[in-house]
C-alpha cells in the first residue's frame, strides 16, 4: 500500500559520499502517488516511473532494480526502527549590539530587524526537516530565532517553552489536553548554550578596547582557546559547559529518536560542533559559523554525520538527506512534482 | 491654558527659548516657534541653521523631552536652563500598554492561559506594525511577562524605534544570570533600556482548561459554565484564576512597580496580555467590575496614557507614521519626536 515512487536527476556530477556506487533509492510514502517527471541525461522517461538511480560522473545513468521496502504502516515508528535522528544547529542572525559593534556575550540584547529576516529565512530552509524538541539558551535573540524559524514550519506543531524556574511556574504552565500535547514541540532553555561570557568587555565598543587594553590582548582573547579575557569565560570553558550540556541532556533524546533543533551562539554551537566533528582546538578557532544558516547533522548509530546547510525550498530540487527525514517530508501532503532540475539529488545511507 | 497654535518655523530657526511651560512664543530674528498644547495637531517644520544653534537647541530639547540623556555641551544660556527646571516641575511622563498579536494557539482556538506560546507570523507581524506607532515616543523602561509572545512583542515593537536605544532584558533569576549579564560600559547602559519580565503581568491562569479547543471544553463542561468562567469577574475555572484574581496580583505590581518608575520621570512600555492590561486599566480609568469585563483591547494596537501629577489620562492609540499629519499628545511628546527628527540616521 506504500506506494514507492521518486525521481532522480543524475547531472553531470553527483558525488556519492566517498564511493562510485550505484545507490539505488525507495521512497516511501503513505498512499500518495507522485507524479514526477523524470530528465535524465539523455533520456526522457515517462512519468511515474518506480525506482531510479542516481550516479556519479559516468555518462550514463543506470536504473536499479527497485527495492523493496517494508511498507511502514505506523508513522510514529519509522523514525525508531531507523534509529536516526536530525540535528539542527541555528546560530541566531544579527543583534543590536553586533549593529553598533559592541562585545555582547552574555548580556540579554535582541536581534535587528535584519537578524529578525534572518530567522525567518533560516525557518524556510528547515521547514520539512521534522523537529521534535527544540533546545535555546536563556537569551531572547537565540529564542526568537527559533521561534521566528519554527514559525515557518511545515508541521504545525507548536513549540511551547517549558517553564521550571519555580513550583508555581511550572503548575501554571500545565497543558490539560493530550491530544494538544502530542501537537507540541517542547522548548527547553539552558543557560548552558548561552554564548561565551566575555566577562569586563561586555558592552565595550570593539575600538575602545583595543585602545583599553591593547589590540593583541583583545586579539587573544577573542581567539584564543584558553585565555579569557577578565572575569569573562575562555572559549574552552564556554564548550565545557556547552558539551557537557549537549551530551547530558541533548544526545540521551536523539538516541530515543527525537529531532532536535539547537538555536544558540556562535561559541556554544561551534563547541558542540567541535564535539561533533572532532575537531581540534586550533580547527574549533578557525571555524566561522554563518548567521542564519541552519547546519544539518544526522545521528546515526551513535555518530554524527555532518550534512551541510539545507536549500531553501524555493530553489528548485528536493534534497533528501536520508531516507527517513525524506519518508517524513513526503508524509501527510501529496506531491506534484512538475519539473525537477538541476538541484535533484538522493543519497541513501545504506 | 497655554495657547495652542500650529508650529511653523521657516527658513531658519534660532533656538532660544524661553518659558516653554506655558507655550507663549519666542520671536527671535526671523523665526517664530510656538508651542503647543495636548489637544491640538502640530505641524513641525524646523531648520537648523549652523552647528552651534544645533547645539543650543539640542540641549533644550533634551531638557524638554521625556526622556533623560546627557548632553555634553555647555549650557550657554540661563533661559535654557530655567527652561529645564521647568521641565522637571511638569513631570509628564509616557506610559504604553500594548497586548501581543496572535498566538499560535490563538490561532487554533485553543485557550492559552499561561502556557508558553510563541507568535505566529501574523503576530510578529502585528508587533512590528505596533511598534511603528510607537516609534516617536520615548521609552525608557520595558516591562512584559515571562510569556515569549509578549516578549517578542516588546523587541519586535522596539526594533522599529527611532531613539536607537538597546532593550536589554535584565536577568535576575540567580546570581550567576547576574554576573553573567553585568554591562561594563557606562555609556552603553545609558543607551540601554531596561527590559524587566515579571510573572504578575502573565495572561490570566486558565487553569484545566489549558490546551482545550473551545468546542471541546463547552461539550465537557457545557456552554454556560465556560461562559461564566470566561465572562465573570470572579468565578475561576477549575484549578485556575478568576480575573480579579489576575488583576489582583497585575495591579499590585504594577503599583509598587511600575508606578515609582513613572513618578521618577522614566517613560514606560508595558508589553503583556488581554487579562493583565485589562486590570491595568481598570486601576488606571478606575472601571467598575462590570466595565472591565466588558473591555476589549485590540491586538497589536499601543494604549497610551500621561502620567502627569500623580493621574493617568489616557491619550487614546497612537497613529502609525504614514498617516498624514503628525499628534502630538503632549508638549514633550512633540518635542521628543522633533529630537528624533533631527537626530542624524
Amino acid at each position: 500500500m506504500a506506494s514507492a515512487a521518486t525521481c532522480l536527476h543524475a547531472t553531470s556530477s553527483i558525488q556519492a559520499q566517498g564511493s562510485k556506487h550505484v545507490f539505488p533509492l525507495q521512497m516511501v510514502s503513505k498512499g500518495f502517488s507522485l507524479d514526477m517527471q523524470l530528465r535524465a541525461k539523455r533520456k526522457n522517461f515517462p512519468a511515474s516511473l518506480k525506482l531510479h538511480a542516481v550516479h556519479a560522473s559516468s555518462s550514463h545513468s543506470s536504473i536499479a532494480d527497485p527495492i523493496e521496502v517494508p511498507s511502514n504502516n505506523n508513522s510514529g515508528d519509522s523514525e525508531k526502527k531507523s534509529t536516526e535522528a536530525s540535528l539542527i544547529l541555528i546560530r541566531h542572525g544579527e543583534s543590536l549590539w553586533n549593529e553598533k559593534n559592541l562585545f555582547t556575550g552574555c548580556v540579554d540584547v535582541p536581534l535587528t530587524k535584519k537578524g529578525v529576516e534572518e530567522a525567518i529565512q533560516a525557518g524556510k530552509r528547515i521547514s520539512n526537516i521534522p523537529i521534535d524538541m527544540i533546545y535555546t539558551s536563556s537569551l531572547i535573540r537565540a529564542q526568537m530565532t527559533a521561534m521566528l524559524a519554527i514559525s515557518e514550519h511545515r508541521r504545525k506543531k507548536v513549540p511551547i517553552i517549558i517553564h521550571n524556574e519555580n513550583e508555581q511556574a511550572q503548575k501554571w504552565s500545565q497543558i490539560y489536553s493530550e491530544e494538544t500535547k502530542k501537537q507540541s514541540i517542547p522548548v527547553i532553555t539552558a543557560w548552558q548554550l548561552n554564548e561565551r561570557m566575555y566577562g569586563e568587555l561586555q558592552g565595550l565598543n570593539k575600538q575602545e578596547t583595543a585602545e583599553l587594553f591593547g589590540k593583541e590582548k583583545v586579539h587573544e582573547w577573542r581567539r584564543s582557546y584558553d585565555v579569557p579575557p577578565p572575569n569573562g569565560e575562555s572559549l574552552e570553558m564556554c564548550a565545557e559547559r556547552a558539551v557537557a550540556y549537549f551530551r547530558d541532556q541533548i544526545v540521551p533524546q536523539l538516541l530515543a529518536g527525537k529531532n532536535v533543533m539547537i538555536a544558540a551562539h556562535g561559541n556554544s554551537l561551534r563547541s558542540i560542533i567541535m564535539y561533533l566533528d572532532k575537531l581540534t582546538s586550533q580547527e574549533v578557532i578557525d571555524l566561522e559559523l554563518s548567521t542564519g544558516i541552519p547546519m544539518l547533522y544526522i545521528f546515526k548509530n551513535g555518530m554524527f554525520v555532518r550534512r551541510g546547510s539545507p536549500i531553501p525550498p524555493s530553489e528548485a530540487g528536493v534534497y533528501a538527506y536520508t531516507r527517513a527525514a525524506a519518508t517524513q517530508h513526503l508524509d501527510g501532503f501529496s506531491l506534484k512534482l512538475r519539473k525537477l532540475h538541476h538541484n535533484c539529488i538522493f543519497q541513501c545511507l545504506d | 491654558m497655554a495657547t495652542g497654535a500650529h508650529l511653523h518655523a521657516m527658513g531658519c530657526m534660532q533656538g532660544q527659548m524661553k518659558n516653554h511651560s506655558n507655550g507663549s512664543q519666542n520671536l527671535a530674528g526671523s523665526s517664530q516657534l510656538r508651542m503647543v498644547n495636548e489637544s491640538f495637531y502640530t505641524d513641525l517644520r524646523l531648520f537648523r541653521q549652523d552647528n552651534l544653534h544645533f547645539k543650543i537647541w539640542k540641549l533644550s530639547m533634551a531638557c524638554m523631552s521625556g526622556s533623560q540623556f546627557l548632553v555634553a555641551d555647555p549650557i550657554e544660556s540661563s533661559s535654557i536652563r530655567s527652561s529645564c527646571d521647568n521641565h522637571r516641575r511638569n513631570n509628564e511622563t509616557a506610559l504604553i500598554l500594548l497586548r501581543h498579536g496572535e498566538s499560535m494557539w490563538n490561532e487554533k482556538n485553543l485557550f492559552t492561559g499561561c502556557v508558553d506560546v510563541p507568535l505566529t507570523q501574523k503576530g510578529a507581524n502585528e508587533a512590528i506594525e505596533a511598534g511603528k506607532r510607537i516609534c516617536s515616543i520615548p521609552v525608557d523602561m520595558i516591562y512584559t511577562s515571562v510569556l515569549i509572545r509578549a516578549q517578542m512583542t516588546a523587541m519586535l515593537a522596539m526594533a522599529q524605534h527611532r531613539s536607537k536605544k538597546v532593550p536589554i532584558i535584565v536577568h535576575n533569576e540567580s546570581e550567576q544570570a547576574q554576573t553573567w549579564s553585568n554591562v561594563y560600559s557606562a555609556k552603553t547602559k545609558k543607551e540601554s533600556i531596561p527590559v524587566i519580565t515579571a510573572w504578575q503581568l502573565n495572561e490570566r491562569m486558565y487553569g484545566e482548561l489549558q490546551g482545550l479547543n473551545k468546542q471541546e471544553t463547552a461539550d465537557q463542561f457545557g456552554k454556560e459554565k465556560v461562559h461564566e468562567w470566561r465572562r465573570s469577574f470572579n468565578i475561576p475555572p477549575p484549578n485556575g484564576e478568576s480575573l480579579e484574581m489576575c488583576a489582583q496580583r497585575a495591579v499590585s505590581y504594577f503599583k509598587e512597580q511600575i508606578e515609582p518608575q513613572l513618578s521618577l520621570g522614566k517613560n514606560v512600555m508595558i508589553a503583556a496580555h488581554g487579562n493583565s492590561l485589562r486590570s491595568i486599566i481598570m486601576y488606571l480609568d478606575n472601571l467598575t467590575s462590570q466595565e472591565v469585563i466588558n473591555l476589549e483591547l485590540s491586538t497589536g494596537i499601543p494604549m497610551l496614557y500621561v502620567f502627569k501629577e500623580g493621574n493617568f489620562i489616557r491619550r487614546g492609540n497612537p497613529t502609525g507614521p504614514s498617516e498624514a499629519g503628525v499628534y502630538a499628545y503632549t508638549k514633550n511628546l512633540a518635542l521628543y519626536r522633533q529630537k528624533l527628527d533631527d537626530m542624524p540616521e
